[in-house]
């Protein structure tokens, strides 16, 4: 449908939940971005920090790894929601005041999450220490800050959502909702029955199933929905071009919530979980093709006859980097699970090269893209400095690109390596070391493009109003483009 | 109190959802929500529930757990700690004990888990040998093969620490193989025993007030009592039609009188003042670890 009434185009965003949300991820970004190099450097200098105990490795990996995901891009999925959501409904938000509230009730989660997990008291109460599985670490307290957090994100966007003028659904709006319903079960199926109920019942391998369970939902539920639905939205507004299809992108969001789900026994290819329910997950991996392909499509088709546009619209460049990243880590993905692979990679650094392009590459690139629109036009401002945020996707991609090139070639020779018994451990150990080094000064370019992007909406966000008609020129909420996203050329 | 917490959230997620419905939304919504929810329960169906019942994955139904992990009746558990002796383990009918009677770790063990699960040791070492024959060769010691990760010896476990990477080596046929001592040496400057090691030093489980010879703290020695845990109630077919432990004790002699020269060899001179040897007693005892039930 396209929306001709006036009317409910010239709403008044007030976008104040958005920036407070938007504003928290980047700040968590920036602190976690830190965490991680921190983390990388460690293994070129194992003394570094020699003697604290809240700076030791293990410690800092796991706040790094769940700082990223539910530090940052949550909260910058929230500001982006926030942002999309009233528009694509064609009325306000609900509440300002609740979306502010939930901002801080999650970040105090955030916070207590850090706190428990480096756990400089060295505490063993079960409260406030780590969980102690990866991507469940957070400690029971902080838990109940996030679930809070997201009820209380539910309750808003769906309030929203309900009292929506226009008829139509545009195909983010499915995402978004898919991710505001999945995350909350996803989180409780996670960190409840394996992790409170010390009963046979969730001991041992069903406590393993249910952390990969979660693990992979983690990604597959929560983060990639949340990443397509802002595709979906700020694409075709960054390329000022009508989305290539609707069927497509609807058969692209049954197929993420049937398949994924069923993905979470491939992380324990080989170990010690009946042999049958690796080969579903080995077969869901490759079925897995289905809605990545008909997202990766429908970008390119979008795209189509815009590729000009990649030289001079900063957004644009993350969104296209981050679509060949999703085929790519797919892609990698569903053959990693096969078993002759699986055999060599897993258990090396592969798969941290593998784990950072869903996460950096995919995930957060389509965040950088959706900021760098969204804020300048929450703002009414143009972005500070455009070279600037060139400068942040290349120090971006070419720091990824380093990051994830050396530990894949460096995992996969690790792996060989470990094919051969009599190579004492330590020898292939002492092999990664060079690749290593590669990684940190990867990790670097990327916090350092991290600065950069924090710096540049910072100094957006503080810029005089230049312009008389006080919207830096962008035109209100860019009337011209909404109705186009809400049309499709098939 | 943990556990009545998480329902109540659940209750406060399923309100949320139904105070949203009585706002009326059209059919289409409803559908697409239901849709959504079906497809994560069938899912869930298939890759959680089911597998679930797998008759291995639980204490109450495994077959034989005792071969595969050390078991303990409680009542013997605080009879030894009474008399201040190392507990025997369990080697009756698991029939004849009501559930709950029976554990996997001592109570000393269970607080080691909370220290490995703290310091996060599963983010470098996993627990599992898979079932290829290069991986079974690298744990294996002399004469003494490695046997392949089996489910019933995670149904003690909780958290589980099967791991995801192997920074550092496997680890779940390492108990036993070394002495406590060389394990808190090792913890205590891992570099000292293994040049080239990139693994944290522990020094925050130690008393290191005496640089030169530091001492373990409660935490050092309950974390050193559960990693020597780690297979070692592991039994193997012993060709006889018995069962008998994985790690032959001349194997065990072996790896632990290197794993003393190791000790031995520390000088606290070298690596910048941070080694030093650290026992767990006055005496220095290669073989000082002789689990309860052992009979290595």
């Amino acid at each position: 449908m396209r929306p001709t009434e006036s009317g409910a185009e010239r709403i008044e965003h007030e976008d104040l939940a958005a920036k407070w949300a938007i504003w928290a991820g980047v700040a968590f970004l920036v602190l976690f971005g830190v965490f991680g190099v921190v983390a990388a450097f460690k293994f070129i200098i194992p003394d570094l920090f020699y003697g604290f105990n809240w700076l030791s490795w293990p410690r800092i990996r796991p706040v790094h790894v769940q700082g990223m995901i539910f530090g940052w891009l949550l909260p910058v999925f929230m500001g982006l929601f926030y942002y999309m959501v009233p528009r694509l409904c064609g009325t306000r938000l609900w509440s300002e005041k609740l979306g502010i509230a939930t901002t801080l009730f999650y970040s105090v989660g955030v916070l207590v999450m850090i706190l428990g997990v480096l756990n400089p008291m060295d505490s063993v109460n079960p409260w406030i220490m780590t969980k102690g599985k990866e991507y469940e670490e957070w400690p029971v307290l902080s838990s109940i800050f996030i679930f809070g957090g997201w009820v209380m994100l539910m309750v808003n966007l769906l309030q929203t959502f309900a009292r929506r003028t226009y008829t139509q659904m545009y195909v983010a709006l499915w995402y978004i909702m898919g991710m505001l319903m999945w995350t909350p079960f996803v989180y409780l199926i996670g960190n409840w029955p394996s992790q409170l109920i010390h009963s046979a019942a969730f001991m041992g391998l069903n406590d393993a199933n249910t952390n990969w369970f979660y693990g992979h939902s983690v990604v597959g539920l929560v983060a990639t929905p949340g990443a397509l639905a802002v595709a979906y939205y700020f694409l075709p507004k960054a390329a000022n071009a009508p989305l290539y299809s609707h069927k497509l992108s609807l058969i692209g969001f049954w197929s993420l919530g049937s398949i994924y789900i069923w993905n979470g026994a491939h992380h324990m290819i080989y170990g010690p979980i009946p042999y049958w329910l690796q080969t579903v997950a080995t077969i869901f991996s490759f079925l897995l093709f289905v809605p990545v392909l008909s997202a990766v499509t429908n970008f390119f088709g979008t795209i189509r006859g815009e590729w000009h546009q990649l030289r001079s619209n900063v957004p644009l460049k993350f969104i296209i980097a981050a679509t060949v990243f999703y085929l790519l880590v797919s892609t990698q993905g569903s053959f990693q699970a096969l078993r002759s692979l699986n055999a060599v990679t897993h258990f090396t650094d592969w798969v941290i090269g593998h784990s950072h392009m869903a996460m950096f590459g995919f995930v957060t690139f389509y965040a950088y893209a959706g900021c760098y629109y969204a804020l300048p036009r929450m703002y009414k401002r143009p972005l500070y400095s455009e070279g600037m945020a060139d400068w942040h996707f290349w120090l971006s991609f070419v720091g990824f690109i380093l990051f994830s090139t050396a530990l894949w070639i460096g995992g996969f020779n690790q792996g060989m390596e470990w094919n051969n018994p009599n190579l004492p451990f330590i020898a292939t150990v002492n092999d990664m070391k060079p690749f290593w080094h590669v990684r940190a000064a990867g990790g670097t370019f990327m916090l350092i493009g991290m600065f950069l992007f924090a710096f540049n909406l910072y100094k957006t966000s503080t810029m005089p109003l230049e312009t008389t008609d006080g919207d830096g020129g962008l035109g209100i909420e860019d009337l011209s483009r909404t109705p186009s996203t809400l049309t499709a050329r098939v | 109190m943990l556990e009545i917490l998480i329902p109540i959230l659940f209750v406060v997620l399923v309100g949320t959802l139904l105070a949203i419905l009585k706002q009326k939304p059209e059919k289409s919504a409803i559908l697409t929500g239901l849709g959504i929810l079906m497809t994560f329960v069938i899912g869930l169906t298939f890759t959680m529930l089911i597998p679930s019942f797998n008759e291995n994955w639980s204490q109450n139904t495994a077959k034989n757990p005792g071969r595969y992990h050390a078991i303990y009746s409680t009542t013997e558990l605080a009879a030894a700690e009474a008399a201040n002796r190392t507990p025997a383990t369990f080697t009756g009918d698991l029939a004849t004990q009501p559930n709950g009677e029976l554990v996997g770790y001592t109570a000393q063990q269970e607080r080691g888990r909370r220290i490995y699960q703290r310091e996060g040791c599963m983010y470098c070492h996993s627990q599992q040998i898979r079932p290829l024959a290069n991986e079974i060769k690298r744990y294996s010691i002399g004469t003494s093969v490695a046997p392949i990760a089996d489910e019933r010896e995670y149904i003690w476990d909780q958290p589980h620490f099967l791991g995801t990477r192997r920074i550092g080596p496997d680890l779940s046929r390492e108990g036993g193989k070394y002495s406590d001592d060389w394990h808190y040496s090792h913890f205590y400057y891992p570099r000292q025993m293994v040049p080239g090691s990139i693994m944290p030093a522990f020094t925050w489980l130690f008393d290191d007030t005496d640089k030169v010879n530091p001492k373990p703290k409660q935490d050092a020695r309950d974390l050193v009592a559960y990693v020597q845990t780690l297979g070692y109630g592991r039994q193997v077919p012993d060709g006889h039609g018995g069962w008998r432990p994985w790690l032959k004790p001349e194997d065990q002699q072996y790896t632990q009188s290197v794993g003393e020269g190791q000790v031995l060899r520390i000088d606290p001179r070298v690596n910048g003042g941070k080694g030093g040897q650290v026992r767990g007693g006055d005496q220095p005892s290669p073989t000082n670890r002789v689990l309860p039930g052992g009979t290595l």
